[in-house]
């Protein structure tokens, strides 16, 4: 088997009902209910290799959540094909379910008035993990995560982080081979991210497993994944190296600056396009192989208090790329 | 078999979690004997007085054996997939190689256990407290028919309740209004506040049609040996066609609430 | 006065909301008034036929039992009309929501108490007075009887206001409990039939201790006449009391407020 997930021509629409306000509104939405089609994916295509880790980025409502439902065998598409590990995950079989997880930030497995260590013991069961096998993957899960102390506390009673990990804990008892990851990170401290992020990462070393993980956070994409997909209403607009992605669609950064006192704004000008003028902070955006020079002049010449290097927001990136119209596929060799 | 017991053991941990809450709700439970208790035994406080073919002896029977059906039958944390379908939660259990429905009767079935301890003790309580008089069968037929409609009633319960839940998939905000909707029912046409056989016959007739005196009533009546073996045995045949035709319904309902979940709240 | 103003005014608008969000819940909105229809019809047409059957109740005609049923659902409904907010109440305080409510410039009992009145209760309550007047009328009270009971009624839901504050009072000292209301519910409802019926001490409970029998059968006897106007007044004070008293358990309990973490 050379790919393990497969995504052909996959559309996906969802119907709504338009609310009007008020009392008026209320009442006629009673009688007369307006719906409305929400196309999530319009045309979706990719395969992603087994061991591969790959980030699927993208605006809010761009449909990333909405496909890794649809690959998880959560929703049915509209129509398309998929194929992961060479099951159709609609029909949720257990042999198929029994190899993937899927992770979303806000939503808990762990029984909240019980130890997380029950909810383990129940998934061994529900995956009929070996029981050699449960007990080594928790010892080691365990330990690479350091929830040690925590494993018999109510998990009601722990806080976000310590419970973040212990639902991914819970979510890799029975060693996937697939991992879909959503929003991993989100509401986490940035040391809690960092370790997040170093798991993943070795996990994917250690066991081969296919990641395909989504985030609104940068670094969460710039420190794990080597592929990125990116989406954008329903769209593929990109699939291909992260590098490639930025060096070819950002062809700028942001050069925040502090002024310790106001300056003639025309003078600034001269350095890089001013993006936001809120005294004593100016957002300039430069050319990304001259940045350094840019900086240094700014350093040099004008009254700086703080000056701060960064990425376009990943946002930015996409808008941009997708003013430039390019085609909707672009697959690595 | 292993995955069950282990739902089982963990249904029975959360229980014991919110002890107080479970107290409370078997005090709500008494409460409601009550009522029904003291309403009968007003209404036959004069000893010789028999209304509609029953006597004290026998409606003060009823009462306390429609306690330990109740516990049995309608003891039940099934009620709480409408919400695991509103906010998501379903999700998780969709991802796993778990059955859905396995995995609720087995929480349906750890409820019931813990209830039925305790109303067991209630009633005993309550036996020395009030005094009614109880009946004991001992026909061997009819106390495997009595099992066998219990049995059923309890099957039955859980795919009516099921089905209900299942409106949760169409319409996410509004799934306790049609499980509201379903109790009213069950609790007026299946015996839960008179004995069905106080009605005119003609409704009677009618009210044999559906579903809901199949859940408890009939299992009490069975055993109370109101129905002979032949209709015992007739009662819990219909009970047999209702259970095939709401799992039917079920499964049906499934299949077409999964093709719209929208698996929202995230 | 202003603030009086000032408090209808938030009240209709709160009202307002919990009115259009229901109405865009048409299911709900169906299956909950059959469903109430259906409870009511269901409950007095058994009243009707094991009135039939026994031709009394603890001394009642039929006329009488049923008027007490109806009673029952006044001051029930109403209650409820008013104070669904209750109901609502515990998933505030595990979400955190009262931590909202109470940062808010307004009373934050006000709020929790009557800040989602049940529109489907209220479409109920007009065909209920109507037959409350035409079952009434059988009775043929005199206008002292009638004014005793309208006065009674009145009484009657001060106290269920107590019994709804002690509930969202209880409701933030302990989160053991999901269902207190429900609780309510219950012994309430043993107020279907006159509180004669049940033998004593649990007839001495309910009228004195937990005051079902003041606050739904003490009404429908007034208008039968066999309430003197001692028994009135002295069930309004039982009725201000226990609204005094719930208040100050509800301020009571504010101070015990630990807010639910993240």
């Amino acid at each position: 088997m050379n790919r393990a997930i497969i995504v052909d021509h996959l559309v996906k629409n969802f119907e709504v009902v338009e609310r009007k306000g008020g009392l008026i509104g209320a009442i006629s939405s009673v009688i007369s209910p307006k719906k409305k089609t929400v196309h999530a994916l319009k045309d979706v295509s990719f395969s992603i290799q087994p061991g591969e880790l790959v980030g699927f980025i993208g605006p809010n409502g761009a449909g990333k959540t909405t496909t890794l439902k649809i690959l998880s065998g959560l929703l049915y598409p509209t129509s398309g094909f998929t194929q992961i590990l060479e099951f159709d995950p609609w029909e949720r079989r257990p042999e198929f379910l029994k190899q993937i997880s899927l992770v979303m930030g806000q939503k808990n497995q762990l029984w909240w008035d019980l130890p997380a260590i029950e909810t383990f013991e129940l998934n061994r069961a529900i995956y009929e993990i070996p029981k050699r096998d449960y007990n080594e993957n928790l010892k080691e899960l365990v330990g690479l995560l350091g929830v040690e102390k925590f494993l018999h506390i109510q998990v009601r009673r722990l806080s976000l982080g310590q419970r973040m990990r212990l639902e991914l804990i819970a979510a890799l008892l029975h060693k996937p081979k697939i991992l879909f990851l959503d929003e991993p990170t989100i509401g986490l401290d940035l040391i809690a991210q960092k370790t997040l992020r170093e798991f993943i990462y070795d996990y994917n070393k250690k066991y081969e497993a296919t990641i395909l993980l989504t985030s609104h956070n940068m670094d969460d994409v710039v420190d794990l994944a080597r592929r990125v997909i990116v989406i954008d209403e329903g769209r593929i607009l990109f699939d291909g190296i992260l590098e490639e992605l930025v060096s070819r669609y950002a062809k700028e950064k942001i050069i925040k600056v502090y002024l310790s006192k106001e300056d003639d704004i025309k003078r600034i000008e001269t350095i890089g396009k001013v993006k936001r003028l809120a005294f004593p902070q100016v957002i300039l955006s430069v050319p990304r192989s001259t940045v350094a020079i840019a900086a240094a002049e700014l350093l040099q010449n004008f009254p700086i208090e703080d000056l701060t290097i960064e990425e376009p927001p990943i946002e930015e990136i996409i808008r941009k790329v997708f003013r430039g119209g390019i085609k909707p596929k672009n697959l690595p060799k | 078999m292993n995955k069950y017991l282990s739902i089982f053991k963990i249904s029975f941990q959360q229980e014991f979690v919110y002890r107080l809450n479970f107290i409370m709700w078997r005090v709500r439970n008494v409460l409601q004997i009550f009522l029904i208790f003291f309403l009968w035994d007003t209404i036959f406080s004069d000893p010789g007085r028999v209304v509609f073919g029953y006597d004290r002896a026998k409606i003060l029977t009823y009462i306390f054996g429609l306690a330990i059906m109740k516990a049995i039958v309608t003891s039940s944390r099934t009620i709480d997939v409408a919400g695991e379908i509103s906010d998501g939660k379903l999700s998780n259990y969709l991802l796993k190689p778990v059955s859905y429905f396995k995995y609720w009767f087995t929480r349906d079935i750890a409820s019931k256990s813990l209830n039925l301890i305790f109303a067991v003790f209630e009633v005993n309580i309550l036996y020395f407290i009030l005094k009614p008089p109880f009946f004991f069968q001992t026909d061997p037929f009819l106390l495997v028919l009595f099992l066998v409609s219990l049995l059923g009633g309890v099957l039955l319960y859980f795919f009516l309740l099921f089905i209900f839940d299942m409106f949760a998939m169409w319409y996410p905000e509004q799934g306790w209004g049609p499980i509201f909707f379903l109790f009213i029912f069950v609790e007026f046409l299946g015996g839960g506040l008179f004995p069905i056989d106080i009605l005119p016959a003609a409704i009677q007739r009618g009210l044999y049609l559906t579903p809901f005196p199949y859940l408890y009533f009939i299992p009490l009546q069975i055993y109370l040996g109101k129905l002979g073996i032949l209709e015992s045995l007739q009662a819990v045949l219909v009970g047999g066609v209702w259970i095939v035709v709401s799992g039917f319904t079920l499964k049906k309902l499934w299949q077409a609430g999964l093709l719209v979940y929208k698996s929202e709240g995230r | 006065m202003k603030s009086l103003l000032r408090y209808i005014n938030i009240w209709w608008l709160m009202s307002k909301n919990s009115f259009v969000s229901v109405f865009y819940s048409k299911l709900s909105l169906t299956l909950f008034l059959i469903a109430k229809t259906l409870r009511f019809l269901f409950f007095f047409v058994f009243i009707f036929f094991l009135l039939k059957g026994t031709n009394s109740l603890a001394g009642y005609n039929l006329n009488q039992t049923v008027f007490f049923f109806l009673t029952f659902n006044l001051v029930d409904i109403t209650a409820q009309f008013l104070y669904r907010e209750v109901y609502r109440f515990r998933p505030q305080v595990i979400s955190g929501g009262l931590d909202l409510t109470l940062t808010k410039p307004i009373s934050p009992l006000f709020r929790s108490l009557m800040g989602g009145a049940d529109v489907i209760d209220l479409i109920t309550i007009p065909p209920l007075i109507y037959a409350i007047f035409y079952v009434g009328r059988m009775l043929n009270p005199s206008l002292l009887h009638a004014t005793y009971y309208l006065l009674l009624i009145v009484n009657g839901l001060l106290i269920a206001t107590a019994f709804h504050i002690a509930v969202l009072g209880l409701g933030i000292i302990t989160l053991e409990i999901d269902h207190t209301i429900m609780i309510y519910r219950d012994v309430t409802n043993l107020g279907r039939f006159p509180v004669d019926i049940y033998k004593q001490p649990l007839q001495g409970i309910l009228t004195f201790l937990v005051p079902v029998g003041i606050m739904i059968t003490l009404p429908a006897k007034a208008l039968m006449g066999l309430v003197s106007p001692i028994g009135v007044f002295s069930s309004f004070l039982v009725g201000v009391a226990a609204v005094f008293l719930s208040i100050q358990f509800w301020n009571f309990a504010l101070t015990k407020y630990t807010s639910a973490s993240s």
